[in-house]
This record gives structure tokens, C-alpha cells and sequence, in this order.
């Protein structure tokens, strides 16, 4: 498998022009939480200048303005791992920027079960050759581990990926937390694949079958993180109309794309034109059956259309959620001495933290009253005209 | 080689004595060590790297299998690392009660893959029990006191209880256990997995999991900075040994063993045959509910859906260990190293984790094997003496 080889830059080049509206400001924003305070990003807002916005006494090329030198991170990835084209491979975008802006080095860790987290993360804390400055633990999963280890290793940075570490007391003070907005998001896809259903439309690698509007989820396992994008999804499909079918399932696993295969050819062999995956690893095995039923499908975290590019042909669209911002972001919040302990990134639509994306193949290909539809919703829900569910309970 | 060769090997193979069985094992193990190393090396050819380990003949190498086993080691603290140490006993402590638990049905020619189904079922029972009781307790060493054991005997007979399912359908229906208990590990996994996530886990968080065990229900670590307890080695090891003696010293053991290879005859002998096979898997599943309840105080604080599979590596712990309870104490002890050893790499390493399990397989298949050919070699009538699979 080869690693995903694009860069932030090269990506919003590559999807700018269309999407202006759906990515604005997303370039360099670390989402610095939805309390408005965006002063805290630092060296962040130049990606092209880098840290070059400081004083060029030194020919120091990676110094910068009292950057930090020889500075590590270690990053604790979720069980799905590594070359999921998706979550993990998203905060391992991140960094690998974060080490070309930052000069940083970090050494990845990937457990092979919930149990072995708790012990990854705690190697990097007690590790003093190196001293990690940052340890970034990306992943639900890691919480109550983080939780407990945060305590005891109270001098040590650290921060989280979709959870909050906190105590009855309060957010530790030595964990940025980042949470996302799952929710807004998957109801942007959800609007997508409900207009699309609905129409007459073939290009690329598959076509819709006009006489039956229906479309599918297939989730990871069934928690209520996943259920987040399950319920955002559909409230964004009944947008469209309340008549289309919908039809959803779980894997169980995040890595198991056999089983996301089977169940996303029994959605389309039902009559299914788009299927939307928040299933991690698993998630390959949609696009696959969405390839081979000659219809759509929708990913996740990151644009597919790009990390999964073999299945660009059938990847109308990806919600993508930024985890390689939150991590690139604290990454250079701990370079530039700002860190954001404490901190809870509370990121929606309104912070670019998620957001709908067109896959590359169907740039510019898709009718203009879905992209347009897309703006408004989009801006529906920032101006809070449009109240999103974040669980199945309050569809 | 023809059928008379393979015969005559087998022979061999179960006459063989214990220390040449011994000199087997760590051949093997050096042999394992040497193919997973050329794996290793020619893996890392096609893969691609920033800083390749070597570069020779013009190719990029981009595993090190030396400093991989290097690493391998040191994770395991052969070097004197007492964190690793640590890490490497605590797995070792586990594997000792999961190892226990297929080897007691062994012993009775009964082959239990439930072990892992009874240890999630009594990892499960014995955190809920401590979450449960664990507000009307004083936050001391008498709560300590009380909890553990507590803790110890609910996740016994849960287990215990769960390798009766099996032991009865196998007794009195004729249902073969090999298929009820893979079948039952699936059905344990499955309660316990819709059990917290609906109702008892913790529902604060998106992980299914229970709420964390107090301090003061967390076995005392024995080593600084990892979270080995003594206690539960030396527990294990008493279990190895009473074990030991209870099928080799006494009656009863006796009994269950010949219960299980021989039901006609022990049934002829005035032994209920029936009775003991369900208490062989009584046994082996309360040993795999204790394995699960040490899981909980020693290792992970709390129940967690996907627990390690130590139940299934207890299957080959025993194998390694010819089905002797004294030699399950070695196997679990080469089980941890590993564990402890493939961390580290993770950890340390630009080696991904599926190569290790590799390696792990490989050195689990190269030295189980010649133990489990003799065992099918002795099943089979061969050897001098036939008869059954003793340590």
C-alpha cells in the first residue's frame, strides 16, 4: 500500500476552485475552538511562509521566531491503524506536515488492541531518549487511558482526538482536546446523496437507478460516535425528502473490508445509488462493491477520492473531518510555546473542522442545484437555522 | 520420505525423553528465529522507507532483522530493563491461568478453545462486581482485602460455570466440545459486548467499557512504572503446581483424566465418566474466568471489548507445554517474553505490527510443533508404550 502522496497545499489547489464556499478558510486553520478565539494558532495562518513571518536575523531555516528545536512527537494512532486511507492515515497527514513546516521528528506507535494503548502511550511519556514534547493520541479509544496516564504524567503534553480527557474536576490541564461535529458534516453528504437518488445521473464509474431512491450507511462499530455521522446523515437525506429509503448497517470492525463489501452489495443489490461509510479500514470494502454494482459511495475523514484514488471513479464525495489539522495545529501550538492544555476544540462546519467534499472525478460533474443546495445548507447550519441531530434518538 | 519413515519418526518422536524434548524445543526456537529473520529482510525489499536500514547490491533493506531481534529482546527485558521486565511477567501471570485452563482439559483428552469466552465472561463479572461494591467499601487495605477475592471467586464460578455448558453438552448430549466452545467464545463475546454497551458499561465515554476499578481494587504493582503484581505470578504458579499434584498425586485426578481418554473404561472402573468430564471443563473453564478477573486487577483496570487473545494463545501455551501444568509455567513465560518483545518493536520500530505477528506465529508454530506431533503421534498408538498424552 502506498502512503497517501499529496499535501495540504496541493490539495486545496486541487479542490479549491469548486469548492470555495464548502472549504473556506480551511487552509492553515487550526480550528482554534468555537469560542472565537483564533489567536491561538500561531505561525500557523502562513502555511506557505512557514515561520518565515519572524525576524530573518539567523540563516536558521528552522528556528523561526523562538521555535522549538529537536522537538518529538509521538503518535499513539486507533486500532484501525495505519494505511486505513482514512482516520489514522488523516493525523498521520498531519504530522508528516507539521515535520516539514517544523523541522519536528515523531515516531508512530500502533496498537494492536484497545488493551495495548494504555502501554503505547505510556512509553512515550516515560521515554527520556527522546523527551517527547507532544504526545498525540488519535482516537476514542485512548480516553480512559489518556485520562489516567495525563495524572501521572502531569508534566507531559498531550493531546486527543475525539474525545474530551477530563476529570469530575474539570479538562486536564495538560491535554488539548478535539472533538468534532460529526454530525454537520454527514448531514452536508446525507443532502448530497438524497438529491442524487433522486436523479437521472451516470458519470464516472457508475450511474443511479432513477426508478428507486434509496441509499445506505455502513458504520465501524456501533458506538455513538458512529452513530453521530448514522444520525447527521439521515436528518440530511429527509432534508432532501422524506420519501427516499434508507438503509444502514454496522461491520463491527474498522478493519474489515471483506464484511463492508458484503453488506454494501446487499444495499446496492437492494437498490441502493449511494452509500456512505464512516467505518474506517472497512470502508475500502464499500468502495469495492460500489465499483463492481456500477454505483456511488461516500467516504470519509479525508477525501477519499485522493487516499483511495483506484476507486476516484466511484467516490462522488467524502466528509471529511480535519484530524490533520487538530494535529499539525497542536503540533505547532507546542513548536511555538502556545501550547493549548486544557483547550476544548469543539469543531463544526463553522470551523472547517468538517465538511463535504467533492471527489476529484466528479469535480465539477455534479448538477448545479446539489452544489448550490450544499452552500445553502451549509450555511443554514452555521447560522443555526438548521439544527443537526447528533444521535439516532432525536431524528 | 515414506509412510515406514513417518512412522518410525513418530515413534521416535514420542520416545523421545524430556531432555531431548527440551533440546527440541529450543532448536526450533533458534530455527523460527532465523526464518523469520530472512522474512523480515526480504519484506523490507519491496517496502518502502525514508532511512533504510542497509543498502547492499544496490537494494534498499528496510527492516534490520538483527536489531529487530535486538529490540525483540530488550522489549521482553532480557537486557535488564526492569519496566520491560515488568510488562513481560504481567503478560506471563495471564497466560499462566488461560495456559492452565486448556491444559486441565487436555489432561482429560477434552480440547477447550473456550478458554477465551470463559476469561471475557469472568473479566466482565469480577469488574462489575468491584464497580458494584466497591462504594460501600472503605478506600483501605480492608477494602483491598475484601474486594479482591471477591472478585477472584465471581469471575471463578462465572467461568467455571461457563465451561460447564460445554462439559454437559459434551457428556450428556454428545455435542463435540470443539465446536460448542468455539461457538460459545462468539456467544460470550456478544453478551458481554451488548451488556455494556447497553447497560452496565460506562456510558460517558465512546469506548464500550465499564467504569474504571478504584485504586484500592488495583493490585499493588510490584515493579515501578509498570503494572506487574507479584501476587498474581505467585498465585499462578501455586495453581501450576496444586494442579500438578492434583493429576499426578491423587485419585481424583486420576479419575478425570482417565474419564475423559477412556469413558468405557473409567464407566467399568465404577468412575462416573460423565460427572468428570463435566468437572474437567468446570475446572478449565473457572481457571479461564480467574485468568479474566487477574486481566481486570492487574493489567487493565476496567472491562474492555476486544480483550487480547490470551484465551487462544493459552491453546498454544499448553501444546508448547505438552498439557503438563509444570510446563506451562516455561510456555507462558516465552508467550510474554513475545508479547512484551513485539510492543517494543511497535513501539520502537519502523517494523509494522503484522510482521511481528509474523514472527510471533512463526516462532509459536516452529516450536509447538514437534509437542503437538508427539501428542498426535502418542494418540495414535505410537511410540513404545501408546496410551495418553502425559507431560
Amino acid at each position: 500500500m502506498t502512503v497517501m502522496a499529496w499535501d495540504r497545499r496541493t490539495f486545496i489547489a486541487g479542490t479549491g476552485a469548486g469548492l470555495v464556499t464548502l472549504l473556506a478558510g480551511c487552509v492553515g486553520d487550526d480550528g482554534g475552538g468555537d469560542d472565537g478565539g483564533g489567536d491561538d494558532d500561531g505561525g500557523m495562518d502562513d502555511g506557505e511562509g512557514g515561520d518565515s513571518d519572524g525576524d530573518d536575523t539567523g540563516g536558521d531555516d528552522t528556528g523561526g521566531n523562538g521555535g522549538m528545536d529537536d522537538m518529538n512527537v509521538g503518535m499513539v494512532y486507533a486500532t484501525g491503524g495505519l494505511g486505513d486511507q482514512s482516520f489514522n492515515d488523516m493525523a498521520h497527514e498531519g504530522i508528516q506536515q507539521a515535520q516539514e513546516e517544523y523541522g519536528l521528528e515523531f515516531q508512530n506507535a500502533e496498537p494492536d488492541a484497545p488493551a495495548d494503548v494504555g502501554e503505547l502511550q505510556r512509553n512515550f511519556a516515560r521515554s527520556s531518549d527522546p523527551d517527547f514534547d507532544l504526545i498525540c493520541c488519535i482516537g476514542f479509544v485512548q480516553e480512559t487511558d489518556l485520562v489516567e496516564n495525563a495524572q501521572e504524567f502531569s508534566d507531559q503534553n498531550w493531546m486527543i482526538v475525539d474525545a474530551v480527557a477530563q476529570t469530575e474536576e474539570g479538562p486536564l490541564g495538560n491535554v488539548a482536546s478535539y472533538v468534532y461535529r460529526e454530525h454537520e458534516g454527514s448531514f452536508q453528504v446525507g443532502v448530497l446523496a438524497g438529491m442524487l437518488t433522486g436523479m437521472d445521473y451516470d458519470h464516472g464509474g457508475g450511474s443511479t437507478n432513477p426508478d428507486q431512491q434509496m441509499v445506505g450507511f455502513v458504520g465501524g462499530k456501533e458506538i455513538p460516535l458512529i452513530e453521530r455521522f448514522e444520525a447527521g446523515y439521515q436528518a440530511g437525506v429527509q432534508h432532501v425528502s422524506e420519501d427516499i429509503e434508507f438503509t444502514s448497517a454496522y461491520a463491527g470492525d474498522w478493519n474489515d473490508p471483506a464484511t463492508g463489501q458484503e453488506i454494501a452489495t446487499g444495499m446496492y443489490d437492494d437498490g441502493a445509488d449511494v452509500v456512505y461509510h464512516a467505518a474506517g479500514g472497512t470502508g475500502a470494502g464499500v468502495f469495492e462493491a460500489a465499483q463492481s454494482e456500477g454505483r456511488y459511495a461516500i467516504g470519509v475523514d479525508s477525501d477519499q477520492s485522493l487516499s483511495a484514488s483506484e476507486f476516484s471513479d466511484v467516490i462522488v464525495a467524502s466528509m471529511i473531518k480535519r484530524v490533520d489539522t487538530a494535529v499539525y495545529g497542536s503540533a505547532g501550538n507546542v513548536y511555538n510555546d502556545e501550547f493549548q492544555g486544557g483547550q476544548i476544540n469543539d469543531l463544526g462546519l463553522a470551523e472547517d473542522g468538517v465538511g463535504a467534499v467533492i471527489g476529484q472525478d466528479f469535480e465539477g460533474e455534479l448538477p448545479s442545484e446539489i452544489t448550490d443546495e450544499l452552500d445553502s445548507t451549509r450555511q443554514a447550519i452555521i447560522d443555526g437555522e438548521i439544527s443537526v441531530p447528533d444521535n439516532l434518538d432525536d431524528l | 520420505m515414506n509412510r515406514a519413515d513417518l512412522e518410525r519418526l513418530l515413534d521416535r518422536l514420542v520416545d523421545a525423553t524430556v531432555l531431548e524434548r527440551v533440546v527440541i524445543s529450543f532448536a526450533s526456537l533458534l530455527f523460527a528465529i532465523v526464518v523469520g529473520g530472512v522474512i523480515v529482510l526480504l519484506a523490507g525489499i519491496p517496502a518502502t522507507c525514508r532511512d533504510p536500514a542497509f543498502v547492499f547490491a544496490g537494494r534498499e533493506f528496510c527492516y534490520d532483522p538483527i536489531e529487530m531481534y535486538l529490540t525483540l529482546f530488550e522489549g521482553a527485558g532480557a537486557f535488564g530493563s526492569l519496566t520491560n521486565l515488568g510488562l513481560t511477567l504481567q503478560e506471563t501471570s495471564v497466560l499462566l491461568f488461560t495456559g492452565l485452563s486448556v491444559a486441565v482439559a487436555f489432561r482429560a483428552g477434552l480440547f477447550n478453545i473456550g478458554t477465551q469466552g470463559q476469561m471475557v465472561l469472568g473479566a466482565l463479572g469480577s469488574a462489575l462486581t468491584i464497580v458494584w461494591v466497591a462504594p460501600s467499601l472503605p478506600e483501605n487495605v480492608v477494602g483491598t482485602v475484601v474486594i479482591v477475592p471477591l472478585a477472584v471467586v465471581v469471575a471463578t464460578v462465572i467461568g467455571g460455570l461457563y465451561g460447564t455448558l460445554p462439559g454437559l453438552m459434551k457428556a450428556y448430549a454428545d455435542a463435540h466440545e470443539v465446536i460448542t466452545t468455539i461457538m460459545l467464545n462468539f456467544v460470550a463475546m456478544g453478551i458481554a459486548f451488548y451488556l455494556v454497551r447497553n447497560h452496565v458499561g460506562d456510558t460517558t465515554t465512546d469506548s464500550v467499557q465499564t467504569t474504571p476499578i478504584p485504586d484500592f481494587a488495583r493490585l499493588p504493582p510490584t515493579i515501578d512504572g509498570t503494572r506487574f503484581s507479584i501476587l498474581v505470578l505467585l498465585f499462578g504458579l501455586a495453581a501450576a503446581i496444586a494442579l500438578y499434584l492434583l493429576y499426578e498425586r491423587t485419585v481424583v485426578g486420576y479419575d478425570l483424566r482417565t474419564s475423559g481418554l477412556a469413558p468405557e473404561a473409567a464407566d467399568y472402573g465404577g468412575v462416573n465418566a460423565k460427572r468428570n468430564i463435566v468437572a474437567s471443563m468446570t475446572l478449565s473453564g473457572a481457571l479461564g474466568g480467574i485468568a479474566g478477573a487477574m486481566y481486570v486487577l492487574m493489567v487493565h483496570y476496567r472491562w474492555e471489548t476486544d480483550m487480547p487473545p490470551l484465551g487462544f494463545d493459552g491453546i498454544a501455551v499448553s501444546i508448547l507445554a505438552g498439557n503438563n501444568p509444570l510446563g506451562v509455567i516455561p510456555a507462558s513465560l516465552l508467550f510474554g517474553a513475545l508479547k512484551g518483545g513485539s510492543l517494543q518493536i511497535d513501539f520502537a520500530l519502523g517494523v509494522p505490527p503484522e510482521l511481528v505477528e509474523v514472527l510471533r506465529g512463526l516462532i509459536i508454530l516452529f516450536v509447538a510443533m514437534p509437542e503437538f506431533f508427539r501428542m498426535i503421534g502418542s494418540y495414535a498408538g505410537y511410540g513404545t508404550d501408546g496410551g495418553e498424552t502425559d507431560g
